[in-house]
Order: C-alpha cells, then sequence, then structure tokens
C-alpha cells in the first residue's frame, strides 16, 4: 500500500513540475476555473457554444498563424488562454461576431508586430475591435458581482507569486495606483463610506482584468521599473476615464491605449525576454 | 400524444402583493408622518446621452407633506420638467410584469378541444388628502443657492445648488423638510459631485383644481454622459429592504446594471395547479429567494424584448396590451413612430436594495443585447374525461410523473412545504389499471436545484477514475 502511495506522491511530482514550468498552464486552470464558477454559481449566460466558438477560432487562427511564422506548436496554449480570457469578458447574441472577435484577437498577434514581439494583448485587442467595429458585442463589468470572488482572486495573485510566474509587479502597480487615486476621490474628496470604495474594489471585472489581462508577459515592458511606471499609467488612464468619461470598462480601454507604449520602454529600458517555459 | 391547446394568462398581481410606495430620491415628511420606501417605478428613457426619468408617486401620506429630493447632473429648464398620467406605470406593470401561463392538455382518448381565457387583476390606486405648502427663499449663508423655479402640474419645483451638505441640510429643515439625521453625509458627496437638487412639494391650488385624488409622476429629461439612479439618498431614512422597479426603454437592446450583477429572474418553470390562486404569493416568495441565493445584492431581469411598432411578437403570451405610439411619447421615447420606426427595446428590472448590500448608487448601460427575456411559470391542466385506452393510461403515468417534477419545481423555487402534493401527484392514480401506480421515487431528491452539485460530482467522479486508471497503469508496468 505504501508503494502505492510512494508511486502516487512520484506521479503527482512529475505533474506537479511539468505544471509549474509553463506559465500558461496556471492561466489556463485559473481562468478554465473561473469560468465554471460563473457558469456553476452565477448562472452567467456562458452559452457553451460561445465559449467553444471562441475557443476553436483562436486555436485555429494560431495554428494558422504559427504555421505561417514558424512559432512553436505549444502555441496552442496562448490561444486557448485568449480564448478564456475573452469567453470571460466578452457577450454577443451574433455568432458572427464572436468569430471575429476570436479571429482579430489572434491575428493581431502576428500582423501587428514591432521588433519580433506582436504589441496588444490579443484579448484586450480583440474585445475592443469587436466593440468599436461591429456595435454588436459588449463586455458586462458588473456580471461578476462583489463577493467570494475576491478571496478567489487574491487566492490566484498569491499562487502567481508563489509560482514565480506572470507578472504580479505589473498587477500591484495598476491595482494600488487605482486604489490611491479613488481613495482620494471617493473618500477624502467626495466623502462616500468605505464600503463605497470597497465595493468597486472587489468588483469581479476589475479583478480579472488587474490579475490576468495585463499580466501577459509578452506585451509586458521587459524591464521591471518600466513595467511599474506602466502598470500605474493605465491605472491613471482608467481612472480619468471612468470618473469623468463615465466609461464603466475603462481599463480595457486604457490598455489598449497603453499597450503601444511598451515598444517604447523596451526601447529605453532593457530587460530579459520572457520565455514561457522555465 | 400531449397536445397542448392553449394559453391563458393572468397578470403578476405579485407586484400589487408587494407594498406599494416611494422612489428614489427620498421621500421627507413632515411632522410624525412615517414612512417607508417600500417600492418604487421609475421609467428610463436612455438614446445617446439624452436620458428621461420618470418618477412614479405612490405616496400615501397628506398631500402637504409630501416632498421629495432627487440629485440631478445639470440645473434643469422648465420645458424639460412635466408631469404624466399615472396610468402608464400601471400599463408598462401589466405588460411586462411575470406571468402566469395556463396550458391544457388533450384527452389522448378523445377528439381535441380549445380553450382561451384572459384576466387581469386591478391595481388600487394611492388615494392622498388635500392640503398645501410653499418654498422659503433661498439662503446665501447657507451656501445655497435657488438655481430655477418652476411651477409644474400640482408642483412647485425647485433647482437647488449648494456648496456644501451642513447648509443644505439647514435649508431643508428651515423649510420643513423632515431630513434624517444621517442625510448631510450622503448630500456631500452629491455636491461634491457638481449634481443639483430637484426639490419638489405640492402646489396646493393647482392640485385642488385637477380632478385626480393622487399625485402625478414627474418626468425630467436631460443629457448627461451619466446614466445612473440615485438610490443612496433614499436609503438615509431607511436602513430596510426597499424594492423598485425599472421600465427602460433604449434604441438598441437591454439595459444592465455595472455595478451589481443583472440576473435573470427563474423563468419557464412548471408549475402545480394549486399555485394559481396564491400566484402573487408564489412570485413575491420565488423573487424573495431568488435574492437571498444570490447574496442579496443582484439586480433582477423580469422583462427584455423589442417592442417596436414593426415587431411582430412582443411576449409569449401578453398579459396585457403592449406599448404603442402613445405610450411611448408619454414615457419619452421620441424616437418611436410610423410602422418603420426604430428599434425600440423595453428592459424591466426589479431591484431590491438595502444600505449595507448597495453602498454604491445603481449606474447602467446600454448593451447591444436584444435577446428576449419574460418571467413566465406555467400551469398545466390535465385532461378529463375516460382514460382507459392505452395512451389514456400512458398518459396518466407520464401525468403522476410530471406533477412530481412540478412539485419539485414548487419547492426548489420557493422552498414552500405542499402538503398536499401526495394527493395533487396521485389525484388520478386510482384510474390506473395496473399495479404500477405508485408514487415514483428519484434517484436524486429535489432535482430542479442539483444541477450544479451533479456537475461537481461528475468532475470530481472523472477526476477519481482518471487518477485511478493512471495508478493500475504505472502499477502493472512496473
Amino acid at each position: 500500500m505504501s508503494a502505492l502511495m510512494l508511486k502516487f506522491q512520484q506521479s503527482l511530482q512529475v505533474w506537479g513540475s511539468v505544471f509549474i514550468k509553463d506559465a500558461r498552464h496556471f492561466q489556463i486552470f485559473y481562468l478554465g476555473a473561473f469560468l465554471l464558477f460563473g457558469i456553476i454559481f452565477l448562472d452567467l449566460q456562458s452559452e457553451l457554444s460561445r465559449i467553444l466558438l471562441f475557443l476553436l477560432t483562436c486555436i485555429i487562427t494560431q495554428l494558422i498563424g504559427a504555421a505561417w511564422r514558424g512559432a512553436s506548436p505549444s502555441s496552442w496554449k496562448s490561444a486557448t488562454i485568449t480564448a478564456l480570457g475573452l469567453s470571460l469578458l466578452l457577450y454577443s447574441s451574433n455568432f458572427w461576431v464572436i468569430i471575429f472577435a476570436a479571429f482579430v484577437a489572434m491575428a493581431s498577434k502576428f500582423l501587428i508586430r514591432f521588433q519580433g514581439k506582436h504589441i496588444f494583448n490579443p484579448g484586450n485587442f480583440g474585445i475592443i475591435a469587436a466593440i468599436a467595429l461591429t456595435g454588436e458585442a459588449w463586455v458586462s463589468p458588473g456580471q461578476w458581482g462583489s463577493d467570494i470572488i475576491l478571496v478567489y482572486f487574491f487566492g490566484a495573485a498569491a499562487l502567481m507569486v508563489l509560482l514565480k510566474v506572470g507578472r504580479i509587479d505589473t498587477s500591484l502597480s495598476f491595482i494600488i495606483t487605482l486604489f490611491i487615486l479613488e481613495y482620494f476621490r471617493t473618500i477624502v474628496y467626495l466623502g462616500w463610506d468605505w464600503d463605497v470604495l470597497f465595493h468597486k474594489f472587489s468588483n469581479g471585472s476589475l479583478l480579472l482584468f488587474t490579475f490576468f489581462m495585463i499580466t501577459d508577459p509578452v506585451t509586458t515592458p521587459k524591464n521591471k521599473k518600466a513595467r511599474i511606471i506602466w502598470g500605474a499609467m493605465i491605472a491613471v488612464l482608467a481612472f480619468g476615464l471612468s470618473q469623468w468619461f463615465y466609461i464603466y470598462t475603462a481599463p480595457i480601454w486604457a490598455l489598449f491605449f497603453a499597450a503601444p507604449l511598451t515598444a517604447l520602454f523596451n526601447h529605453y529600458m532593457k530587460g530579459k525576454t520572457f520565455q514561457w517555459i522555465q | 400524444m400531449k397536445t397542448k391547446i392553449f394559453i391563458i394568462t393572468l397578470l403578476a398581481s405579485a407586484l400589487s402583493a408587494l407594498q406599494v410606495h416611494a422612489f428614489c430620491g427620498f421621500y421627507v415628511a413632515k411632522a410624525d408622518t412615517k414612512l417607508f420606501n417600500n417600492k418604487s417605478e421609475v421609467i428610463l428613457v436612455r438614446d445617446g446621452d439624452r436620458t428621461v426619468i420618470t418618477m412614479s408617486n405612490d405616496f400615501k401620506g397628506t398631500v402637504k407633506d409630501f416632498a421629495m429630493v432627487v440629485p440631478v447632473p445639470v440645473v434643469l429648464q422648465e420645458s424639460q420638467i412635466r408631469v404624466v398620467n399615472r396610468r402608464i406605470f400601471d400599463f408598462l406593470d401589466a405588460y411586462s410584469g411575470p406571468r402566469l401561463v395556463e396550458y391544457y392538455d388533450s384527452n389522448p382518448c378523445q377528439p381535441v378541444f380549445e380553450v382561451e381565457e384572459y384576466s387581469r387583476v386591478a391595481l388600487t390606486e394611492a388615494v392622498a388628502e388635500n392640503s398645501s405648502m410653499k418654498f422659503l427663499a433661498d439662503d446665501a449663508d447657507l451656501g445655497v443657492k435657488v438655481e430655477a423655479e418652476y411651477t409644474v402640474g400640482e408642483y412647485n419645483i425647485l433647482l437647488l445648488s449648494a456648496t456644501e451638505s451642513k447648509g443644505l441640510k439647514t435649508w431643508l429643515i428651515k423649510n420643513e423638510y423632515k431630513i434624517p439625521a444621517t442625510a448631510d453625509e450622503v448630500l456631500e458627496p452629491y455636491i461634491k459631485s457638481e449634481m443639483k437638487f430637484f426639490v419638489v412639494k405640492v402646489n396646493l391650488e393647482n392640485y385642488l383644481k385637477s380632478d385626480t385624488d393622487y399625485l402625478s409622476p414627474i418626468q425630467i429629461e436631460f443629457n448627461h454622459d451619466r446614466f445612473m439612479l440615485p438610490i443612496r439618498l433614499g436609503m438615509a431614512n431607511s436602513n430596510g429592504e426597499q424594492d423598485m422597479i425599472v421600465y427602460a426603454f433604449t434604441r438598441s437592446g437591454r439595459i444592465e446594471c455595472t455595478n451589481y450583477r443583472t440576473v435573470k429572474i427563474p423563468t419557464d418553470r412548471n408549475i402545480p395547479l394549486f399555485v394559481e390562486p396564491k400566484f402573487g404569493e408564489f412570485y413575491k416568495t420565488l423573487f424573495q429567494k431568488s435574492y437571498e441565493q444570490n447574496g442579496k445584492r443582484a439586480v433582477f431581469l423580469e422583462y427584455a424584448w423589442d417592442v417596436s411598432t414593426g415587431s411582430q411578437v412582443k411576449c409569449d403570451p401578453c398579459v396585457g396590451p403592449p406599448p404603442v405610439q402613445r405610450e411611448f411619447q408619454e414615457a419619452g421615447v421620441n424616437w418611436a413612430g410610423g410602422w418603420n420606426g426604430e428599434t425600440v427595446f423595453f428592459t424591466r428590472l426589479h431591484v431590491r436594495y438595502s444600505r449595507s448590500k448597495f453602498p454604491q448608487d445603481l449606474t447602467f448601460q446600454v448593451t447591444p443585447n436584444r435577446e428576449r427575456f419574460q418571467g413566465r411559470y406555467i400551469l398545466t391542466h390535465p385532461a378529463s374525461g375516460d382514460f382507459s385506452c392505452d395512451a389514456g393510461q400512458e398518459y396518466l403515468r407520464d401525468l403522476q410523473n410530471r406533477r412530481r417534477k412540478e412539485i419539485d419545481e414548487l419547492i426548489a423555487l420557493t422552498d414552500w412545504n405542499a402538503r398536499h402534493s401526495y394527493n395533487y401527484i396521485n389525484e388520478f392514480s386510482n384510474r390506473l389499471e395496473d399495479e404500477k401506480n405508485e408514487f415514483p421515487i428519484g434517484l436524486l431528491p429535489n432535482g430542479g436545484g442539483s444541477t450544479p452539485g451533479l456537475i461537481l460530482l461528475l468532475i470530481s467522479a472523472l477526476g477519481v477514475g482518471w487518477w485511478t486508471a493512471r495508478l493500475i497503469r504505472e502499477r502493472s508496468m512496473a
């Protein structure tokens, strides 16, 4: 029996180390779990067909692009992450819009490039393109509510630190800057109670964005300092857009506008190129 | 073999079953009149940055005590303020409310017949007493400025701007508004956000001239990027739960809340026949349960449909006549008109909010989502007559199963302890000729509520299976 247990432990270790080596496994696991959580407990309008369309279109586009550009075949993992991200945030009642968003997201990886690297976060680009160009897509910032999710995401964030994957510095810089700005605006200036601020910051969509969208290692600056400045810039922009233009999906737009600056940061502040498999 | 024949509808008297009261600003009563803002109704029209808000006045008290304060983003012109007929609210409520639908089974041993019925429950109007109240002048020392003053319909209306909340509070008290002690904490953020205050009292003279015995709904119109409803002020004088029904009209599709979850109310459920006389109570309980299940912090979708003049089907079935040109105009939908007019999309939201669960005002967005939705509950009447043929016997067994599911559904939706459920399920069992007429026992209790659990169970079973298979394989290899 103990031999069996030993085997069990060994196989766990093998699988564990394979899992940890590639940061994308972790992301797929968390995003997938989150999607499942939404479908089961929040009864989200996450029809299976929409998620499947996102997955299929993303992976097919990625494989075609990879064959064309000669990228690693394991890049289907990146496509899966993008598809899951889209499934979590973007809605449309038109299937063509779903396909369009997924296609544009992945195509942007191969078409909009600078110095051998894509510029836009694919999921972010797909969302913006679908909303701005089709008029048939939308993001529901309130859909995740403001509850247990908080705990879930902090769990995820802590794990990210522990596993030394992802770019937690960008997340922290973004969320801390936004929190400080919101604190001064909401509590100090406007005079709302603390629970208003907590309610804003326990918003599932905001946390999802913070820990999974702006942490994409390829489209964030290579230099650590640059990443911190970049994250703070997105926060300032998002804060302005939401406070004075009443755009409820402000962070997504802020990231879109800040993405091209990554190339600039990479030019002036050097850093190591990110490798998915460590 | 179950030919479902016809439909009947009944209005969701659920709403009239709920306490009907106030609005999202706050009602302030003078003297000792005790008021609870239990329920309010609002019509929202949003087209670009044009917003029309119509607020219902189910004020129950002495008319001279009526007063209302609503934060608005701009100083309104006289032409932007109107009073409308109360009828529009009853009309929209009757049309979009949760509905009970009835179907009739046909007897498989007999020929087919058809039935059609239609019924509605009337709503009661609020009756108020007569009296009046005038405003006092503005006061520069208090930092309160009267930006505009109008008399519209039976109301005296002021638009105030203020520089600090204490001054505004003092001004309101001096003008005989009974302000909750904690109101200035809430007024402060609105003042800082550069919002103005739309302050309303009744003009007795005009009120007496009008023939109505109730206060008309007030409609305001303005252009602003912000699309929200200020609920925080209404919670200043109440820690309890308040209900608000929002009827929204847009060009493109559903509206949804951006800072709280917008959840669909459970719909298309088959429920037992004995629920019919208690439908109002049923819906009230169902709503309460959904509200609790969603952590008391969700906004519920009760109806969503394209109601454009050209659109053919507007509900399935309709519980009242659909809004047409006259209602659109009254509500402020100025783009509707003609047979090839543009889309008018109707959303009905129901929110029950409380201070602890809804710290932020409700903000909304218009989405391109035109998917239809309605809260719909289904009754199916059994066939009557002789069931001795084979198909008839099979029908009776199906009926038993169906009724068992209806009871399960009822329990899942309301937690009602249905005492006569056994009799209901087995009502026709004595007409079954064979012995297999026992109460069928399901594998899983309460099927309706356990789907998530079942999925989790399956997933974990798969996981365990996979690990076991792996271990066995590794062992055999070793």
